[in-house]
This record gives C-alpha cells, structure tokens and sequence, in this order.
C-alpha cells in the first residue's frame, strides 16, 4: 500500500471523530502556499501570475503553523509556488512534523538536491514531486528541457537518504494513456512510494487556455490509464476517487475539504477558484454560498473539474464513513480493476486540441460514451 | 447503448468536451470612466480579478499603487471596501470604495501571454538552431 497505515489510522479516526459529532464540513488536507514564486513558467498553471513585489512575498514560519493550529486536519500538502524557493521551509516542516500531521511538500525538485541536507526523514514527511509523465512530455509540460532529468536525480538521491518520495502528476488534453502507464512503470521501479495523478484544472489565470479538458475526455483518458493496471503500481490517492476519475463512482465536490491558506488568507471557495479571501477558515465556512459551486451547482467555472482538491475528500469521507464505503475502498486497494473496453482506449491515439471550442455539457454521459468510435 | 450515446460519436465527444478556457480581458493601460457607482463598482470588480497592479487616485488627491486581491461589497460604497498590497509595505491594508476618484490598470498583466503553441514555436525553433536547454523562465523579480 501507498498511503502509511499511521496516516491512514489518523485519517479515518479523524473522520470518525467528526461524524459522531456530526460535524458535515471540515478539513481534511490543508493546501498551504507558503509563497508563489516559483523557478518554472509552466504554461497551464494559473498559481503564479503575480506582480514581482507579490512574489517576493511569503509567509513566515509562525503563519505557516498557526494556520495549521487553526484547523488541526491530518494532512498538509506544501504547494506553491515552489516551496524550496523560502529559505525557512525546513522550519515550517519540522514544526507541522513535531504536530504530528502528515506532510507532503511538493516541489518541482530544481532544488531538491540542494537543499536536502536542511530535511530529516520521517514517516509524517514525504517530498511529492511534480513530474507530469516520462521525459519529453513533463519537460513539455513544465515548458523546460531538462527538468525531468533534474527532478530524477533528485528523487534518487531522496530514497537514498531514506525520505518518502511520491510522485504528483497533472494531465492535460492529449496527454497519452500509455506513456503514462509506462511513466507508472519508471517510477515504480526508482522506487517513490507512491503516484498522484489529476486532471489539469482549467485555471482562470493560466496563460495557455486551450488545453484544458471536459469531463469526458478525462472519464476516458483515466479508464484508458488506471483500467488493467499493473499490481506494481501504488497510488498515494483513494480508490474511490480514482474510480471516480475513471467513470465508476459520482461525487460531488467539497470544497471546503481541502483549504487553502497563502499570504491573501483563506482562499474562497476552494484551491483552484479564487474568489476572495477570509480570515480564519471558520470565517470561510461561513461566508461562502457552497450550494453554487461544485458540478451539480450548474457553475461554469466547475461543470469541468473533477480535481483531487475538491472531490478527493468526498471519496475519502466516503470511504471511512460507511462499512459499504470502507469494503468499496479495500477493494480498490487490491483491484486491478481488468476491462476488455479500456484496452481498446489503449489503441486510440492520443489527440490534442488545438483550438478552444464551446462547451457543451452533456448530460450525465454513461461510461459507455466514452466507448463509442472505438 | 442509451439514447444519449447513439447520439454523439466519438469525434464529436472530442470537438464538444474541450473545455472553452477564459477568455482573457485586455484591461492593461485602461482608465475606466467611473461615471456613477454602478461602474465604479464594475471597474474594482475587475480590478480584483486582474494580475497586475492598479494606481488608484483618491479623492484627496492621494495615489496608491496596488495589487488588490479581495473586495468587500456592502449596500453603500462607504461600506464596500477593496483588500491590497502596496509594492513596499508588507502588511495587507483596506480603502473604501467611497474614497477613490480614479483607478489605472498601469501595472503589467502577469497572465497575459505564454500560450502553449507559442513555447512549442519556440522549441521547435531552438531545438532545429542546435540549442539545448530550451525552456521559459519566470520574470525576473525586479
């Protein structure tokens, strides 16, 4: 298994927790961006696109932990920006190590190398590094030539030091089910503990806004990819929420599930949308209408999101809510989830758009649609 | 097969299912007019959304350059405020809308640009010229 047993023991106690006490919203992973400076200008992010005295910014230690204190969740994911670009980030992960929450800092890895010696290893602290696919497509991706290279080394060297490494990996239009699945193969066998893979999220703010995809497509390219999936590889994610990105489960989102808190305050109403800023997360619970946001709400800036930041924690409450949710995820632990349909996805080559088009939301496609013209 | 998916082929799933993306506004170097309140507060509504910095003139005469990243709206301008950052002072400060005379998009819009056709252009250009190590780098922090 991907996941510790310790983060998995923390997180189905906690959800437990709050539904005996029938708390309906709460965090479960707090998104916490310490800065946005980042040493990549990759063209599908929307996270950095600042005035340069907003880079320079960032947030202090004590803020990074207060915020922290603020919600007490298990999980905190370390994004950015580029979390390695602020000098005291080995502070910060101490002091949420030392709280005993489980800490992924990820990092695009330009500076692993260099600054590997300011972190200790430990079973709360594992680097998530971004890499979108095998060479050519992350260095592509990431718009630079190289980078793949550089964040390899760097997770050699961090296994070799005996830190946690996983792997964080965002899919845009086009992107090829088999070159991902033998980007699952590669990464496997540099041994990283586990892979995180999502749909691109068609920020606002990212200067190419051309390949972003619908629903369908990512239905499809997920069932093509994780479908007749090899028992070598782990996945540092929820079953459930994987079988949601294949077409087998419906969800809706829960945006207040992952929070995110920058130099702005608490993001509203979720990671990827900013529509404001609160004070304190309680504030964001309460002054954000959650009822228009989320597929289901009929919001067009959601109608093609189906990113781990807002459905992830639906399909983890799910799973540690029910005993039917918890059989549903140890099953998707083991499955190789075998699917004669899915191998013919396999035979489809990938085809990028290159031009934006309308969108047209079809309503609640079956998982055979995404079957047709095969 | 449902009716739903006799109807489409797969080619269409592709043309239909591209997600549109946001069309970007060119708001950089606009003076909006601010003729009544309904404009004034359709212009800071946008300068929320906008990646660069603004210079707001207020109504003593004063210019404040900023960033601003949240607003506050109430029944009344008075009670409407915007959230910002100025270039050199690091704490986050307020102003409300009743005190701004002016506002500039004068700062450059950080999320303009870059689109992925272009860096393939480049790349291809780079890599056919023998260079290696192609790639975008950020703008420089000035």
């Amino acid at each position: 298994m991907a996941i510790p047993v310790a983060q998995m023991w923390a997180v189905s106690s906690y959800v437990l927790k709050k539904r005996m006490a029938g708390v309906k919203k709460y965090p479960l992973v707090l998104m916490l961006e310490p800065l946005f400076r980042c040493n990549l200008a990759c063209a599908g992010c929307g996270k950095v696109q600042y005035p340069p005295h907003i880079l320079k910014k960032q947030l202090t230690v004590e803020e990074c932990l207060g915020a922290m204190d603020e919600i007490m969740c298990p999980i905190v994911c370390v994004p950015g920006g580029e979390p390695l670009l602020h000098k005291d980030m080995p502070k910060i992960i101490e002091g949420l190590v030392a709280r005993k929450r489980f800490v992924y800092l990820c990092t695009n890895a330009l500076e692993l190398k260099n600054r590997i010696d300011e972190f200790k290893p430990s079973v709360h602290f594992a680097f998530a590094v971004h890499l979108d696919g095998q060479r050519e497509h992350h260095d592509y991706s990431v718009c630079r030539e190289g980078s793949y290279d550089i964040a390899v080394e760097g997770i050699k060297e961090a296994r070799k030091r005996g830190f946690r490494v996983i792997t964080n990996s965002t899919l845009f239009d086009g992107a090829d089910p088999n070159s991902a699945r033998a980007f699952f193969d590669e990464m496997m066998g540099m041994g990283v503990e586990g892979m995180t893979i999502s749909p691109g999220y068609s920020y606002e703010k990212a200067p190419d806004q051309d390949h972003f995809m619908g629903r369908a497509k990512t239905r499809k390219l997920f069932r093509g990819m994780l479908s007749n999936r090899k028992s070598s590889w782990k996945f540092n994610m929820s079953p459930l929420f994987l079988e949601f990105l294949m077409g087998d489960r419906h969800y809706e989102c829960s945006p207040w599930s992952m929070p995110c808190f920058s130099i702005f305050g608490w993001q509203k109403p979720c990671y990827l949308m900013q529509e404001g800023y609160a004070n304190s997360y309680q504030e964001l619970l309460d002054s954000t209408t959650w009822e228009n946001y989320g597929a289901a709400s009929g919001n067009p800036k959601c109608a093609n999101c189906m990113v781990s930041c807002g459905y992830e924690g639906t399909a983890v409450m799910d799973g540690f809510s029910s005993w039917k949710g918890f059989f549903a995820m140890a099953r998707g632990t083991f499955s190789l989830y075998k699917d004669k349909a899915a191998l013919k996805l396999l035979e489809t080559p990938a085809k990028p758009a290159h031009r934006p088009a309308p969108l047209v939301k079809i309503k609640e496609p079956e998982r055979a649609l995404e079957e047709v013209g095969v | 097969m449902s009716a739903e998916v006799l109807k489409y082929t797969m080619d269409q799933v592709e043309a239909l299912e591209i997600a549109p993306g946001t069309e970007a506004e060119n708001l950089e170097g606009w003076i909006p007019e601010l003729a009544d309140e309904a404009e004034l507060r359709l212009a800071l509504e946008k300068a929320f959304s906008y990646r660069g910095d603004v210079t707001l003139t207020l109504k003593n005469g004063e210019r404040i350059e900023a960033f601003v990243f949240d607003r506050r709206t109430g029944r009344t301008l008075a009670d409407s405020w915007l959230h910002y950052f100025a270039p050199n002072a690091p704490e986050k400060r307020k102003l409300s809308y009743a005190e701004i005379a002016r506002l500039e998009f004068s700062g450059k819009d950080r999320a303009a640009g870059k689109h992925w056709e272009d860096w393939v252009k480049k790349y291809n250009e780079k890599k056919a010229a023998g260079e290696k190590n192609i790639g975008l780098v950020p703008d420089a922090l000035e």
